[in-house]
Parts: structure tokens; C-alpha cells; sequence
């Protein structure tokens, strides 16, 4: 009976999509290299990231070209909330993506949903700046012609599974990544204390800022740290088997700022546990090292919340912009020579003669204790310490372009 | 245009009953951003003395729902349908698809707050049976009139009160209180910045936090009225309620002669600004824009 079970379980399985973030063309290639099956993009208009380096429509076209050789998509955000200025540039825009090939939009102001049916093809997912958090709601959007929802990230697994036996839509759910404090949307912290519209992709996180917290009488409430509206950061590493299992079409991970360092290792750790368990679901087993390496990168708390109901004040940060750079990245390789066995090696962080370190990629995870380090002319050095140095050490097995290095914890 | 106003009791609507056209209640469970909430049984109580006053109510329905509050919204928007209502106001979509299912006849009020910004969204949603369009308080003036003068729906904008700007589900204050063990049952908190004291509730819905500042719009009523502006709100919420009449007092009688000295007037009773009116947000891309 189990067994039948697991094998009716088995067949119907479907392995979800990866979708990662992409700030430019660099880290869209990384994302692709390490495992992404889709990534998402703005624009230079109508994204909601504006401090991203966004993609003019010529690179939009060569990021389409590029990940549509690798059978993989692109998916560009044009989720601001518009304002009577830009309803008029919005069609031309949305008829110079739709040739492009883009595969989908990724929209949350619905008037573009009637602009994009009249004018194009595009398909159109609704982003989670829409907070749809229940089945009338999806249902509304899927007779409208949205094919996915990005869900808010209120929804728990319950509601997702809900959502998704009911309508019958592509769902689309955040795993991993910085959350906002308040619903999507309906935060305008921005727009009140720097003139920045959060809406229109000027958030200047607001909620990461510290504040004295006073009681009804204007006497202020001695906490051991200042007020914030700030959260940890999410992760669903845990629950991706649960994810897989309930019929979630895809797991985005966020982040279009976020540096190749992040994008590689978080979409590496997602990609690798994502296949292990559907190339293998009786043998899946968690590994805590995934968790480990994920935390490490981003140097900040990452818990589920609202998909478990842990949204709790186990959830908030109260350690302000404390957080430090991270300093496990180490460096990307860019060549390796299989008859000396040298690696070419660009530096991100200090490292020495000594350090036991990790390189990673896609297909790579080897580990090594760095006995000899040589600068551009094969001199010996003992420290690596200037950013984008050139050096080369010695690895037997081999590794290749633009895996990454970390220091081994 | 009419006056439509936030009361904070009831005996705020009884007190101002003759200086008003419309009023927004907020029910218990199913409302964010209110001074107050009604069970649905004590708003039938209200419900009558003000239809008998022929005042127009409007209802908010504006928080964003989940599957388990769906049973409650539709229990309660097919009792409003019976009523003489005005409008719903609502944040979340599935307003629109319930009205549209059981063909209800109630209109609503696209009212999501800090995204009601453009008028062919506004059209957008008057398609699907929203007459009214309650603006977002940080556009300015300029883009009020030109959604005015290009919008299908009736349109609701708001000159006077402390302006939401932050809604979440989370308990934030509760959870400070808690990892930090302190004691502190405050109805209101506040936040301080810079000398700048913000309010902030945490109830049951969750946490909302207003602007430090009282909007002031006064200066701009005549020209709202010269562009037929439908809707006028003035929110009590934090306000003193002798304050609010006279505030009140001041906006229904306005005119060219005494604009200036009531705006100096409403200036001196309270911490005020005159919120986005006259200040563009900054929608800055920094490469290729």
C-alpha cells in the first residue's frame, strides 16, 4: 500500500521551476550557469527596482536570445504602479517586449493587463505587489487572462494548496530572500520620509531604520534595542519536498540587487535540493550544510513565517543595519589549465597561503588547502588582498569558468 | 461636492449629523485603517438613524483577505445588498468577484489605498462595478484633476487627517513588547524619528502606522469644487472631536474671502502639511531612464 503510494506519488510529481533574479547580464548568466531555470528582470521603465542597473530593451533582447539558447526564460517586471504620466508610454513598451519574445510579464497595476490583451501576445503573471491571498481573488485574475500569480507572501500552506486545487493557475511563491515588514503594496514609508515612491520603485527600506517606540503618553519604552519595522529574511529551504508536493509551479528566489556571490549560491543550494528530491524522493534526506551555506551568505537570519505560521516576534530583527558584508566569497575562476593543473583566479576577498577553501559550481564542489599561491608572473605571494587581483593556484582535479570560491567554515 | 467623513463614535455622528453628506464605517474583523469598527448588528442601529438623517453610507471592506475570511465577506456583503448602501469600499479583488458572481447590486469603491494613483485603472475596475475610486493621498493635485477629467468613476479624496502609510499583518508592536519584556497596553503608540512622532496601532488585523503630520487640504477645496471633485473625506482618527467639528465648520463653509485665515486656523490647531498635493514622489531609474 505504502509503496503504491509513493510510486502514484512519484509519477505525479512535477519538478517546479527555479526562478532566480537578474540586476544585469552578469549575474542573469550566473544565475542560468548555476541552475536558474528562469529569470526575472526589469526593465529601464516600469520595474520596481530602480536602484537595480535595470536592462535597456537591447540587452532585454540579448538576455532573451542568450537564456533561450539554453532553453530557459525571461521574465521582465513592469510592476510599477503607474501614474496618468505613464499610461501613454506604457503600450509602445509593452509591443517592443512582446517582439522581443519575452516570455512573460510580470505586472501588478491591472489596467496592463487590458493594454497587453488588445496590443500583444505577452503572457502575463501577476506579481505579488497584488497580494492576492484567496481563491475569489485568483479567480478574478485567472478570467481575466493571467496565467500565473506570484502569491503574497501572507499566504500559508494551506491557503497555497487551496489556491491551487481550486483555480487551477499557475502559482508562484517567494523561497527564499529579504521580505517586506508590511502587506506588498501597502507601504508607502518611503514616499513619507524621503520622497521616494516605494510603488514606483523607490523603496528605501524605511522598515530597516531604528525608532524610539513610545507608550499612549509620549513616554518612550526602553527596549535593549531601538524599535524596528524590519524582519528576518525568508527561507523555505526546509519545506521545498512540502512545495514540490502540493503542486507549486514555481520558486522564486528574490533579490535583482544582490551580488553573483548570492544569486550563484542560493540558486546552487536550491537547484541541487530541488533535484535530489525529485530525482529521488524515497531517498530525499535534508541536509543541514545547505542551511548552513545559506545563512553564511547572507549574513541574516532566514526563517519560513507566514507558510508555517511562525510569523511570530521570533520573525523580527532588531539588530538595525548592523549586518556585515560577507566575506566568504572569495573569488571566481576564470580558466582552468588541465595540463599544469593552474587555476586563474579573479579575488573578491582576502584570502592566504594556508586557507582551506571551497570552489563551487554547478558541476564542481571541491575543497583545498592553499599551499602555494602565485601573482600574474608566477611570482610566489603568501596574501591575496586587492580587489580583482589576478592570481593562480594549484588544483589536480578539474574545475571551470566561473565557478566561485568561498572560504571552507 | 460632498462632505463625507471618518467619524470616531457615535456620538460623533450624532453631534455633526447636519454638516455632512456621506460617512464610511468600518465592520468588526473586516476593516483596516479605522478609528473604530461596528459588529454588523450595532451598525444596523446606525445604518437607521442615518438613512434617516438621508446620509450616504459607504462601508469598508478593506483588508486584505484570506481564505477563511471569505465565508464572513460574502455573509456580510449579501446582507449589505439589501440595504441601501452607497458603495464598498475594498483593498482586496475578491470583493469584485463576488459582486460579480452573485450579481450584487451594491456598487463598490476601488479603494486600495497607496495604488488608486491613475484613471485607466480607475476605469479599469469601473468595468467591473466599482462607480467610485477612493484617490491615493500621494499623488498630487494636478494628477487628481486629470484622473477627474478622464475618470468613469465618482472619486473620493481625502484633505484632512493623518494619512495610513503602512499596513502589515504582523503585530509589531506586540512583538517588540515581547522580546524586549516590557509592559505597555497603549491603545496608540507612536514612533519618533528626528523629532518626527508618527502614530502606530497594532491590532487585531495586525500593525498601521500613520503619517506624523495632519493633512491640511483646505487650500485646495475651491479648486476641487471648480473641477467637480465628487467626494471630500475628512478622517477624525487621533482627533479631538470640538476640534474636528470645527474643522468640519471651516470645510463646508470655505470660501475665497476665507480660505487663507481658515488655513492658518487648522495650521495652528494642529501639526500639519499638506501631504503629496504639492510634492511629486521621485520615480528615478538610475541607468537608461
Amino acid at each position: 500500500m505504502i509503496d503504491g503510494i509513493k510510486k502514484e506519488k512519484k509519477n505525479i510529481i512535477k519538478k517546479p521551476e527555479l526562478l532566480a533574479p537578474a540586476g544585469d547580464f552578469e549575474r542573469l548568466k550566473i544565475a542560468l550557469h548555476y541552475g536558474a531555470d528562469a529569470v526575472y528582470i526589469g526593465g529601464s521603465l516600469f520595474g520596481l527596482r530602480a536602484n537595480a542597473i535595470n536592462f535597456s530593451l537591447e540587452e532585454i533582447e540579448k538576455s532573451v536570445k542568450y537564456a533561450h539558447s539554453l532553453n530557459k526564460k525571461v521574465y521582465v517586471t513592469v510592476n510599477i504602479v503607474l501614474h496618468n504620466k505613464e499610461l501613454k508610454a506604457i503600450e509602445s513598451y509593452l509591443k517592443k517586449l512582446d517582439k522581443i519574445g519575452v516570455d512573460a510579464i510580470i505586472i501588478s497595476d491591472p489596467a496592463i493587463i487590458k493594454i497587453a490583451k488588445k496590443h500583444t501576445s505577452l503572457e502575463l503573471h501577476l506579481s505579488t505587489q497584488a497580494s492576492t491571498l484567496n481563491i475569489e481573488a485568483a479567480k478574478f485574475f485567472k478570467k481575466q487572462g493571467i496565467t500565473r500569480i506570484v502569491l503574497g507572501r501572507e499566504a500559508n500552506r494551506d491557503e497555497i494548496k487551496n489556491i491551487i486545487d481550486e483555480v487551477g493557475i499557475e502559482i508562484e511563491t517567494f523561497i527564499h530572500g529579504a521580505m517586506c515588514s508590511s502587506i506588498s503594496g501597502r507601504c508607502v514609508l518611503s514616499n513619507f520620509f524621503t520622497l521616494r515612491d516605494s510603488n514606483r520603485g523607490g523603496c528605501s527600506q524605511i522598515c530597516r531604520w531604528d525608532f524610539d517606540l513610545l507608550n499612549e503618553k509620549k513616554e518612550k519604552l526602553e527596549g535593549e534595542k531601538p524599535f524596528t519595522f524590519c524582519t528576518k529574511d525568508l527561507s523555505q529551504l526546509k519545506y521545498i519536498k512540502d512545495m514540490i508536493n502540493d503542486g507549486i509551479t514555481s520558486f522564486k528566489i528574490e533579490g535583482r540587487m544582490r551580488s553573483i556571490y548570492y544569486i550563484a549560491t542560493i540558486v546552487g543550494i536550491y537547484r541541487k535540493v530541488i533535484d535530489s528530491y525529485c530525482n529521488q524522493i524515497e531517498n530525499y534526506e535534508y541536509n543541514l550544510r545547505d542551511e548552513q551555506i545559506l545563512r553564511n551568505c547572507a549574513n541574516r537570519d532566514a526563517v519560513s513565517q507566514f507558510y508555517d505560521g511562525t510569523n511570530d516576534y521570533t520573525c523580527q530583527y532588531y539588530n538595525g543595519r548592523t549586518e556585515i558584508s560577507n566575506q566568504d566569497f572569495l573569488g571566481i575562476i576564470l580558466e582552468y589549465n588541465k595540463i599544469n593543473k593552474l587555476v586563474k583566479v579573479e579575488q573578491r576577498n582576502y584570502f592566504k597561503v594556508g586557507d582551506v577553501i571551497e570552489i563551487f559550481g554547478p558541476n564542481t564542489l571541491e575543497k583545498v588547502e592553499l599551499k602555494e599561491i602565485f601573482d600574474e608572473y608566477m611570482n610566489n605571494i603568501d596574501i591575496v588582498r586587492h580587489p580583482k587581483q589576478i592570481v593562480y593556484f594549484k588544483i589536480s582535479n578539474e574545475v571551470f569558468q566561473n565557478d566561485l570560491i568561498r572560504i571552507k567554515k | 461636492m460632498k462632505i463625507m467623513i471618518i467619524p470616531s463614535s457615535l456620538d460623533m455622528i450624532k453631534k455633526l449629523i447636519n454638516k455632512f453628506d456621506a460617512i464610511m464605517i468600518g465592520i468588526e474583523n473586516m476593516s483596516v485603517n479605522m478609528p473604530n469598527f461596528y459588529s454588523y448588528e450595532d451598525f444596523l442601529d446606525i445604518y437607521k438613524y442615518l438613512k434617516e438623517n438621508k446620509k450616504e453610507i459607504f462601508i469598508v471592506l478593506n483588508k486584505n483577505m484570506h481564505n477563511k475570511d471569505l465565508d464572513n465577506l460574502k455573509n456580510i456583503m449579501f446582507k449589505l445588498d439589501k440595504l441601501d448602501i452607497t458603495g464598498i469600499i475594498y483593498y482586496d479583488i475578491a470583493l469584485v468577484n463576488i459582486k460579480l458572481e452573485n450579481n450584487l447590486k451594491t456598487p463598490l469603491v476601488w479603494g486600495q489605498e497607496h495604488l488608486t494613483t491613475n484613471y485607466m485603472t480607475s476605469n479599469y475596475w469601473n468595468s467591473f462595478g466599482s462607480d467610485y475610486t477612493l484617490v491615493s493621498n500621494e499623488i498630487t493635485f494636478h494628477e487628481i484633476i486629470e484622473m477627474k477629467n478622464n475618470s468613469l468613476s465618482k472619486l473620493i479624496v481625502t484633505v484632512f487627517g493623518y494619512l495610513p502609510m503602512f499596513v502589515s499583518e504582523r503585530h509589531l508592536i506586540k512583538n517588540y513588547l515581547k522580546t524586549f519584556n516590557l509592559n505597555d497596553n497603549s491603545k496608540i503608540n507612536y514612533i519618533e524619528n528626528k523629532d518626527n512622532v508618527y502614530p502606530i496601532v497594532d491590532n487585531n488585523n495586525g500593525t498601521i502606522a500613520y503619517s506624523s503630520h495632519i493633512l491640511n487640504g483646505i487650500d485646495y477645496i475651491l479648486e476641487m469644487r471648480e473641477h467637480d471633485i465628487d467626494y471630500v473625506l475628512l478622517n477624525s482618527f487621533l482627533v479631538d472631536a470640538y476640534k474636528f467639528e470645527e474643522v468640519l465648520d471651516m470645510f463646508n463653509n470655505v470660501n475665497d474671502k476665507n480660505r487663507q485665515k481658515f488655513k492658518e486656523k487648522i495650521d495652528k490647531m494642529f501639526n500639519t502639511d499638506s501631504g503629496f498635493l504639492n510634492k511629486e514622489t521621485i520615480y528615478k531609474v538610475k541607468k537608461n531612464d
